[in-house]
């Protein structure tokens, strides 16, 4: 049954616009709409679009900073096919890995691990404690390093973790401030108890050679534990019961809890192994790279891991990939600081930029913006 | 004895200006809604600008302190559209924020030649003969005009907030901005205007830092002030005059390590330099004890708004 | 005289979604028109566009004959529309007349404040209530917001006031009184719409009523001489047949609630003192205007909040000793049989972002039917999943790896039935499980409420549905100020339950 109370006819949308006496205003306007599907090619290649779009601002900010133009694209190529650039990138690529996972897996369980670079300090720190004190025989000295590395990143971030369970302290102040407190410790060490008296610079004495991660063939062993690592937290994020409940927990944890999931535990599990990832990329630098516990090694390290994450969806896998792209980006940034005098934190200028980029084409994504007459 | 304190509380007001200003520019804009975690960049950018436009343009403190108030305004506008307009997430924003600051600032800082220069910067001005009192001239008028002006731009912004129709508003989009749209105002403009006004007064902030207290630009110069900031304005459960107490506590802190020192009583130095993080913490999870977290925190804090959307 | 509101030809479109498909209203000045229609038939999508909210895809909009278009709620406000919302849109912080002065400015701040309180008292003692303005909203009942929002359009001058479900959150004394101020307003020449679902309100208070179903207009009719019967088919378009109860023995006691009690969600009046037990087999209906403890009630039973007071004790079949389950998790209340089904399906019933199958899944992972801790096997998840969608009827599932967010209320509601409901728990506890919902999901959801409670489900139905109630219960408990006040058998008395709803003021 479908009358119309009053016979008026529908207007066709243009009269809309039509003032009273007569004229017509032809004023579009945008009206912004919800997209509710987009394919996973069209976001991947958005995304891409904005990765690119950031690099090319940043390329733009370097060479307005003095930097000539032909030697960015050069440098940055060089990083792939230099031998020596490459192998850099390789070594790079393993603690940024790590890094990158553990940012990843706290995410996902709704944790801001923003204190990747003091739980890495503190790997540090306990990997050259078992150095100085001889802890273990020395065949197994390097496994009983990563141990320490590992749980030292486990307590510093059950600090905040627990601070966040029981009173309600937000994680991401209170991670980042533990990263200044982490950096004292590392000061007052390197500085006092553990300076290497052979020298005038704040770092520890050097570690036998047992206690250095060793090269298998081309590359340093800790690129292959990285991504054994990576994988592992892969399966764990895709794969296990615990990485379906942290789906959950992530997608609405309230929801989560009514429907049984045990979210306290789930939740700690994932921030606790993200602490003991971080704290394995500090081992891996100072047993993989430097050979010493030193004072900045852990620089850029803390936003590279959110950047990592954020890039790669939280997904441990394509972590791995973008953690290689931005091991080509510190290489490049370490040689510009050589050659140009630039300062290495342009690194984490460029990224900051790209983060920028990319979240916001994620709004035309989710937006579309359509023209309305 | 007698010395430690007062030399403890002359540097106090000083060390306590940054915090104090940075969280009333923080503290404008999460009152409408916009959770601001970019203070530590916003904080270089204003003093790097300082200490820039002191070097270039002659000399003039308080038109650097100006160039520092706008140049964090500017940089803020970046985050704004992010934030605003294009609904990205506030923490991400804020933290992609503070990393390209650091980066710019530094990059900039260093090729332009700017760092590491000893200025003059704002000396302070006595109000004389007030500064002639014994004990309480010294303590109270013998500080430049930023620390004097602190106290009336706390009031000016107390009273915007609290007594016109334009903190009315302000504070309504922050309460409830349904009830605001509703009402026929502009988010979207009036979000931008507070978040871009606060951060001229975060730049400020930083400003003072470089061109007013330590009298140079050294990249990475605010060493988590920012984040302290932050703290505060939970600390301070977003009304101006707590901020201010807030500050007071911390910039005594901060105020206090030289002291100690001097009263020769032996502590290792790194320790002590970790004492304003560690309170920070502290008073966080004080707030936490007294279950007063959310308490009078603005109820639309850090949700984009949308209108109209379905899904 | 020109029509104070004229909506013609009014499409709109969310996505895929048609909200609106040629909508037409007409409403004179002076009169009470009602605009009826079921959940879902596009009464609040109109009536937003009227208010400047939604921006039309095609139509017109004429005030008082001349055509507008409004680009947002400021510029209908100053044509003088003024809307009431289910969803009150008042600073909670803020009080009566700091609201009302946002939306009104009145020159300086100090003396705009004296001159809007002056007005609130004017309007406010005209329509014959009492308001204090300078009193926090948070601190009135809702029937008292709801007076503000009113004063507060009539003080921005309206002359066409859109009131959208306004009795749905008062007690049938509050509603009553709302609706004769309603009728003083339009007595006074102003518009009024009244966008409800219920026929009550319509017969009683006004003078025309457009009935909408699907999107469309489908008539418009003179309240009074429309039947009620006639006004149900326009309204639903068929004959749906409500689910009724057989009568069955009760079996043993299966959920005792002693004593509970337990602090306030959101300003609501705290859970105080419930006392009641469900048997198996029987479906027990808890009546009550909502924010009468009912939201604490549901959240101590299931576990989202542990009471402050008062035990819940659960006899699982086949035990002789009851397991107090007061403090326990949602988890192990699950293990000990006991299944939700939320109020709030966004927020607490599914994780719309995932899939329809992980959504089936999780409730069935932890005790390892899909899979092993170290991995879960989503193709057996996936047949379980189709087969509890084929039994429940959940349609509009294009690929059960679909986003469940995609369903609509009904099939959402369908979902988490299934997913509760097939574990066979015994014990159900349902809370407002056909808010929202049309006609035909309502029935469909009772109709499972009704199957589980015969295959020996002790059901506690928490809803605001009068009607609901009285229809499917067994017994029906009454819940007002936080306590269960009254209880009734069925067949209940609608008067005696109506009377125990509101004497315990």
């Amino acid at each position: 049954m479908r009358e119309r109370n009053a016979a008026v006819p529908s207007l066709p949308v243009a009269d809309v616009l039509s003032v009273g006496d007569g004229r017509r205003l032809s004023l579009p306007r945008f009206v912004l709409e919800v997209r509710l599907d987009m394919p996973a090619w069209k976001q991947a290649v958005a995304i891409g679009c904005s990765i690119v779009v950031g690099m090319l601002i940043s390329a733009v900010i370097l060479i307005v900073a003095g930097v000539p133009a032909s030697d960015l694209i050069s440098e940055l190529a060089s990083s792939i096919f230099d031998a020596q650039s490459f192998h850099a990138v390789l070594v790079q690529a393993a603690p940024l890995i790590l890094v990158g996972i553990a940012a990843s897996l706290g995410f996902r369980a709704r944790f801001w691990n923003l204190g990747l670079e003091g739980q890495m300090v503190w790997g540090g720190i306990a990997a050259t404690a078992v150095s100085i004190y001889h802890v273990g025989p020395e065949s197994l000295r390097l496994p009983v390093m990563a141990l320490a590395a590992i749980v030292a990143g486990m307590f510093w971030v059950a600090i905040p973790a627990f601070l966040k369970l029981r009173f309600s302290v937000n994680e991401i102040i209170a991670t980042l401030l533990l990263n200044y407190v982490a950096t004292y410790v590392l000061y007052d060490l390197l500085y006092g108890a553990w300076k290497d008296p052979s020298d005038a610079y704040p770092h520890s004495a050097q570690y036998a050679g047992a206690e250095r991660l060793p090269d298998i063939g081309f590359i340093n062993s800790a690129l292959p534990l990285a991504v054994v690592f990576a994988l592992v937290v892969w399966w764990l994020a895709e794969f296990s019961r615990f990485g379906f409940y942290l789906k959950f927990i992530y997608a609405n944890t309230a929801m989560a809890r009514l429907v049984g999931v045990p979210i306290r535990n789930v939740v700690l599990t994932a921030v606790l192994i993200s602490g003991g990832l971080a704290a394995l990329g500090g081992f891996v630098i100072s047993t993989g790279s430097t050979g010493r516990l030193t004072q900045g090694f852990f620089e850029g390290y803390g936003f590279s891991g959110v950047l990592i994450a954020f890039l790669a969806r939280n997904n441990a896998a394509s972590a791995a990939v973008v953690a290689a792209l931005v091991a080509m980006l510190f290489v490049t940034g370490q040689t510009f600081q050589i050659f140009y005098q630039i300062p290495f934190s342009m690194v984490q200028m460029i990224q900051a930029i790209i983060v920028m980029c990319v979240a916001a084409s994620e709004f035309f994504i989710r937006h579309r913006l359509r023209l309305q007459r | 004895m007698h010395s430690v304190l007062m030399g403890w509380l002359i540097n106090l007001p000083s060390l306590a200006v940054p915090y104090a200003l940075a969280s009333l520019g923080l503290i404008i804009g999460e009152r409408t809604g916009v959770l601001s975690l970019g203070a530590e960049g916003l904080m270089l950018v204003g003093a790097l600008a300082g200490v820039a436009a002191y070097l270039s343009f002659g000399g003039y403190p308080l038109a650097a302190l100006g160039v520092s108030m706008v140049a964090a305004a500017l940089v803020s506008v970046l985050f704004a559209v992010l934030v605003i307009l294009l609904r990205v997430n506030q923490v991400i924003a804020g933290l992609a924020l503070v990393f390209f600051c650091q980066g710019l600032t530094n990059l900039v800082g260093t090729v332009a030649n700017w760092q590491n220069h000893t200025i003059s910067g704002l000396h302070d001005l006595p109000i004389y003969p007030l500064s002639e009192l014994p004990v309480v001239g010294r303590l109270l008028f013998t500080h430049d005009v930023v620390v004097y002006l602190t106290i009336p731009i706390f009031l000016a912004v107390a009273y915007l907030l609290n007594w016109t129709n334009m903190g009315l508003r302000l504070r309504s989009i922050g309460e409830s901005p349904e009830a605001a749209d509703a009402a026929g105002l502009n988010i979207y403009l009036y979000r931008f205007a507070a978040v871009v006004g606060g951060s001229a007064l975060v730049g400020l902030a930083g400003g003072y830092l470089s061109v007013g207290s330590a009298k140079i630009w050294i990249a990475g110069m605010t060493s988590g002030r920012g984040w302290i900031a932050v703290a505060l304005v939970i600390f301070a459960r977003w009304h101006p005059w707590r901020a201010l107490l807030g500050a007071l506590l911390f910039g005594g802190i901060e105020a206090l390590i030289p002291q100690i020192a001097a009263a020769g009583i032996r502590v290792p130095e790194y320790f002590m330099l970790m004492t304003p993080y560690l309170a920070t913490l502290g008073v966080m999870v004080w707030l936490g004890i007294r279950g007063r977290t959310g308490a009078d925190e603005p109820a639309a804090l850090g949700q984009p708004y949308v209108r109209e959307e379905r899904t | 005289m020109a029509s104070a509101l004229e909506l013609s030809g009014i499409q709109k479109s969310f996505g895929d979604f048609r909200a609106l498909d040629d909508a037409c209203l007409t409403v004179e000045y002076g009169e009470v028109h009602a605009l009826l229609g079921e959940n879902g038939a596009g009464k609040s999508s109109l009536m937003n566009v009227a208010a400047g909210l939604y921006s039309p895809d095609a139509g017109s909009i004429r005030v008082a004959g001349n055509l507008c278009r409004f680009s947002g709620p400021r510029e209908a406000t100053q044509h003088g529309i003024g809307m009431i919302h289910q969803n009150f849109k008042l600073v909670k912080r803020f009080s009566a007349t700091e609201n009302v002065l946002l939306a009104n400015p009145r020159g300086a701040f100090r003396s705009g404040k004296k001159a809007i309180e002056r007005e609130i008292r004017e309007k406010a003692q005209a329509l014959g209530f009492v308001l204090d303005p300078s009193r926090r909203v948070d601190s009135l009942s809702i029937a008292e917001q709801q007076r503000v929002e009113i004063i507060k359009a009539l003080v921005a001058g309206a002359r066409i006031l859109i009131l959208d479900e306004p009795t749905a959150v008062l007690t049938e004394g509050e509603a009553n009184r709302l609706l004769a101020t309603v009728r003083e307003i339009a007595e006074r020449g102003a518009a009024v719409i009244l966008v409800t679902h219920k026929l009550r309100d319509v017969k009683a208070y006004a003078h025309r009523v457009t009935v909408m179903r699907g999107g469309k207009t489908v008539t418009t009719l003179d309240a009074q001489n429309a039947t009620a019967e006639e006004l149900t088919t326009l309204t639903v378009g068929s004959n749906i047949v409500t689910p009724s109860r057989s009568a069955k023995p009760a079996g043993e006691a299966r959920l005792i609630v002693t004593g509970l009690a337990s602090g306030s969600i959101e300003g609501h009046t705290p859970l105080l003192d419930a006392t009641f037990a469900v048997r198996s087999g029987e479906i027990y209906g808890i009546a009550g205007v909502g924010g009468n403890g009912q939201t604490e009630l549901a959240a101590a039973l299931v576990g989202g909040r542990p009471p402050s007071a008062g035990t819940v004790e659960i006899r699982e079949p086949g035990a002789q000793a009851l397991t107090d389950v007061t403090g326990a998790t949602p988890r192990e209340r699950r293990d000990h049989g006991v299944a939700a089904v939320p109020a709030d399906r966004q927020a607490f019933g599914l994780a719309s972002s995932l899939s329809i199958a992980d959504n089936f899944g999780i409730g069935f992972v932890h005790q390892g039917r899909f899979g092993s801790p170290a991995w879960v096997d989503h193709a057996r998840m996936a047949r379980a999943a189709q087969q509890a969608v084929a039994e429940f009827e959940v349609q509009g599932v294009r690929s059960l790896w679909q986003r469940a967010g995609l369903l609509s209320g009904g099939n959402a509601q369908k979902l988490i039935l299934a997913r509760e409901l097939s574990r066979m728990p015994s014990i159900i506890v349902a809370h407002s499980p056909t808010r929202g919902l049309d006609v035909r999901a309502c029935a469909a959801v009772q109709r499972r409420l009704l199957i589980a409670r015969d295959q020996g489900a002790a059901v506690v139905l928490i809803s605001e549905d009068l009607d609901e109630v009285l229809s499917i219960a067994d017994r029906v408990g009454v819940m007002t100020r936080g306590r269960i006040v009254a209880e009734f058998d069925a067949p209940a008395d609608r008067q005696a339950v109506g009377r125990a709803m509101v004497d315990h003021a």
